[in-house]
């Protein structure tokens, strides 16, 4: 026991005096945890030895891991930069992106992109911020259309839009500057104005593409089909999903029974089952246009998966919160109002997250037994085109990619959320 | 004790007790619940209205059959179903294990201490999380028949393994004459046989465990069950006489022959559902991991444990109790993502399904033949999954 070096206290190392600046004092570690300083080579040494070379067996894992990964990057770089002919996109530019939308009609879509742009940016100024990471990001998706536009000699009006649109972004995003970052009566008006207008984004934005001699929805179409869709799905199933998961927790049998056999039958069956009923049966019943009819089926869909998650949420909550809400004297509608689902739907932001991503993803399944064209449907036109035959891989690798740097965007900002709300943490 | 309580029927008129209220406002839904459901009945075109349509002649042909040879001409539209559904199985049943393996493999690299090897597992997830199944089997599709080389050219690993855009060829087994001249269907005979050895076998390895548990006398659990599992295979193999060759594939012309051959359909659909759901049981699988308290492997460490014995002794053991709902769900998941089989022009149960509504109609009926399916094949993998839950929840910790 002798040979321990005695634990130092305060007293022992007393904290010299930083020169210049008495006010502040710098931290000096006890001595037992002072280390010598070491060039950034010596570090970058240890740091590799410790990550990659730890032992034989991690270093021969490393290097098999190297070798597969180098592989793949090459042939990837080879394919995207020598094999591929991405003309199949960039000649397919506007079939793509907007299919049928008539072209003289344009400025609606950049106008909506760039009021929902310019809302996203409020959004991220109210609720978060744009890091670095977010910028570059924006930077490289940025870097991407801009690429795919001049690689086809698109005209420079569409650049210029869409630059405007980024400028929108970050114009929404620098207008919070002025947005008090303490909880305080002004920061909730303010808080509550922009949820008001992302709540109302949707309609706002079918507005500019319809009103006033504007498209048809039979001209949604290519990546604007999926951009109207995923969002009237990932709305429409909240609406639906709240009264069914409320319903489903009821305790009057009649409701609670109902709503489990709508929630289990709807997830009994695949989508693609449910969209073969918006195609033969439901004209029958609720008529109108065939995307009116897919656009109530990814409701009803999307909404008994959501229910799922918020009566989670609904049973995660400890019952004193019931019973102190009883016990202040609300009403049952007011303890559900203001004090069960605020806690119950925050509780199920990560998984109704995670439907929400699910249900972009699964915009695409309406090209494969609808007649409606989504960017995946428009791709499959691109190749059917005779010289574009042999493209199929490069039209859907670009399908892929567009949708999972949609897709992973919207993955980061729900981690986001869960960190700033602290769901999740114990 | 007061005489009444607030509250109490004597005093409340009938209008505000909660008994009362409780019947109204049910009484009020059924209503509007059945007005609803009378409308939609109403509206629903049902003159025709029957399952006769299933036993008439199909009149179509259905790819991607195994070990079954129906044609359209003979069997009944019922019977192209039931083929249907057995492909669609098929699929499932290999995609399942593939992405378990899968899974497993990249959410236990995800936290590997190995910076790279993290890294790519953390790629994998991203990439193939976040981009549609549809898109992927279409895409695994172009690849296997556009990337892939005409057969000429063919991929030839030690005549083992071929790879061309007509698809994969892998040996396979295959019966080849008996001893005593069985049919040669007595080789699924053998099979049962073997499962069942195979299962009595590790009854008894179990049971052998237990009694070393219990007396501290070393009972050679896993030598007897090897004993009786390899006993019971030769018996049956010299009382059945059933001799099964393994088929290497060779390429005809143009045409693959013996063998086992992957079309590039079902290979597809199985790559597109492995990878997707693979990356998500890593998710689950790594989430899983990193909820048991660090003392689990700290104490592994200190038992001298090895970190292959570390992961399957103590860790991934326990991070079972807190996967197997989840995961569950993700074979859930690949039970109805299968139907994306109709994007490769795989015939599953729903393309089936469909191309009978095409033939015969009977929209309705087709869909609810559909969801029944899918319901039976959902419960079969519940009830699978719900024994494996209990057995591994049977140890309290």
């Amino acid at each position: 026991m002798s040979e321990l070096p005695p634990i130092p206290r305060p007293e022992q190392f007393p904290l010299p005096p930083a020169p210049g600046n008495p006010g502040q004092r710098k931290i000096v570690l006890p001595p037992h945890r002072q280390r010598a300083h070491r060039p950034w080579s010596v570090r970058a040494r240890e740091w590799t030895r410790r990550n990659l070379f730890p032992s034989r067996g991690g270093a021969l894992l490393t290097l098999i891991t190297a070798a597969i990964m180098l592989v793949l990057v090459i042939g990837i770089l080879w394919f995207v930069f020598f094999d591929a002919n991405w003309n199949v996109i960039t000649a397919n530019r506007w079939l793509l992106f907007a299919g049928s939308f008539p072209r003289e009609e344009a400025w609606r879509l950049w106008t909506s992109i760039a009021v929902v742009m310019f809302l996203i940016g409020l959004a991220y100024g109210t609720w978060s911020s744009l890091g670095r990471r977010d910028t570059l990001f924006i930077v490289l998706t940025g870097a991407f259309v801009i690429f795919l536009m001049a690689h086809g000699g698109a005209t420079i009006w569409s650049s210029i839009w869409f630059l405007a649109a980024i400028g929108f972004l970050y114009l929404g995003y620098f207008l919070t500057v002025w947005m008090p970052r303490e909880t305080s009566p002004r920061r909730t008006w303010h808080q509550r104005i922009v949820g008001a207008l992302l709540a109302l984004s949707l309609p706002i934005v079918l507005v500019i593409l319809m009103a006033a001699g504007g498209a048809s929805t039979r001209q949604f179409d290519g990546f604007v089909l999926n951009l109207i869709l995923a969002p009237v799905g990932i709305v429409g199933g909240l609406v639906v999903a709240i009264p069914l998961a409320l319903g489903r927790a009821s305790n009057m049998r009649t409701i609670k029974w109902t709503c489990t056999a709508y929630i289990e039958v709807v997830r009994g069956a695949p989508l693609l089952g449910w969209l073969f009923v918006a195609l033969f049966i439901l004209d029958d019943v609720i008529g109108g246009d065939l995307i009116i009819r897919t656009m109530v089926v990814l409701a009803v869909f999307t909404g008994a998966y959501m229910a799922e998650y918020i009566r989670g949420g609904l049973q995660a909550l400890p019952r004193g919160q019931y019973e102190a809400a009883q016990a202040v004297g609300l009403t049952k509608l007011q303890a559900m109002q203001l004090i069960i689902l605020p806690q119950a739907l925050r509780i199920s932001i990560p998984p109704i997250v995670g439907q929400a991503i699910a249900i972009w993803k699964d915009t695409t399944l309406v090209t494969i037994i609808l007649t409606l064209r989504e960017l995946k449907g428009n791709a499959d036109s691109a190749i059917a085109q005779s010289e574009f035959i042999p493209d199929r891989i490069e039209a859907y690798v670009f399908v892929a990619v567009v949708f999972w740097v949609v897709a992973f965007m919207m993955s980061r900002i729900s981690q986001r959320v869960e960190r700033a709300q602290g769901i999740g943490e114990r | 004790m007061s005489a009444q309580a607030p509250g109490s029927p004597a005093e409340v008129p009938l209008f505000y007790r909660r008994g009362f209220r409780n019947v109204l406002q049910q009484a009020i839904y059924v209503a509007a619940t059945a007005i609803v459901a009378w409308y939609v009945y109403t509206s629903l075109d049902l003159r025709e209205f029957g399952f006769g349509f299933l036993d008439e002649p199909a009149g179509f042909a259905v790819g991607s059959q195994w070990l079954t040879e129906v044609d359209g001409v003979t069997n009944s539209r019922l019977t192209m179903y039931l083929v249907g559904v057995w492909s669609s199985l098929r699929a499932v049943i290999v995609a399942i294990l593939l992405s378990t393996v899968v899974g497993v493999a990249f959410g236990v690299a995800r936290l590997s201490s190995n910076w790279l090897v993290a890294k790519m597992a953390t790629l994998f997830v991203e990439v193939f999380r976040n981009t549609p199944l549809l898109v992927q089997v279409v895409l695994w599709y172009a690849i296997l028949l556009v990337g892939a080389p005409i057969i000429q050219n063919v991929i030839n690993v030690g005549d083992f393994f071929f790879l061309s855009n007509r698809g994969i060829a892998i040996p396979w087994p295959v019966p080849s004459g008996g001893l005593w001249g069985v049919p040669d269907w007595f080789v699924g005979v053998w099979v049962a046989l073997l499962i069942a050895a195979a299962v009595v076998a590790l009854r008894i390895r179990a049971a052998r465990q237990e009694l070393e548990r219990e007396t501290g006398q070393p009972q050679f659990g896993n030598r007897r069950a090897f004993t009786v599992f390899a006993a019971a295979a030769l018996i049956s193999f010299l009382l059945l006489g059933v001799v099964v060759s393994i088929d290497r594939p060779i390429i005809e012309g143009t045409q693959y022959a013996e063998g086992m051959v992957i079309k590039p359909e079902f290979a597809a659909l199985v790559l597109g559902l492995t990878a997707y759901t693979g990356a998500f049981i890593a998710e689950i699988v790594r989430a899983s991991i990193q909820a048991l308290p660090r003392g689990q492997t700290e104490a592994a460490n200190s038992l001298g444990l090895s970190g292959y014995q570390r992961l399957t002794l103590v860790i991934l053991p326990q991070a079972l109790r807190q996967m197997i709902p989840s995961v569950t769900n993700q074979y859930l998941n690949v039970n109805k993502n299968s139907s994306l089989a109709y994007a490769v022009l795989y015939d599953d149960l729903f393309r089936v399904a469909t191309v009978i509504q095409n033939k015969a109609g009977h929209a309705l009926e087709m869909f609810f033949v559909i969801i029944v399916t899918y319901m039976i094949i959902s419960f079969a993998i519940s009830a699978v999954m719900n024994v494996l839950n209990a057995r591994v929840t049977s140890h309290r910790l």
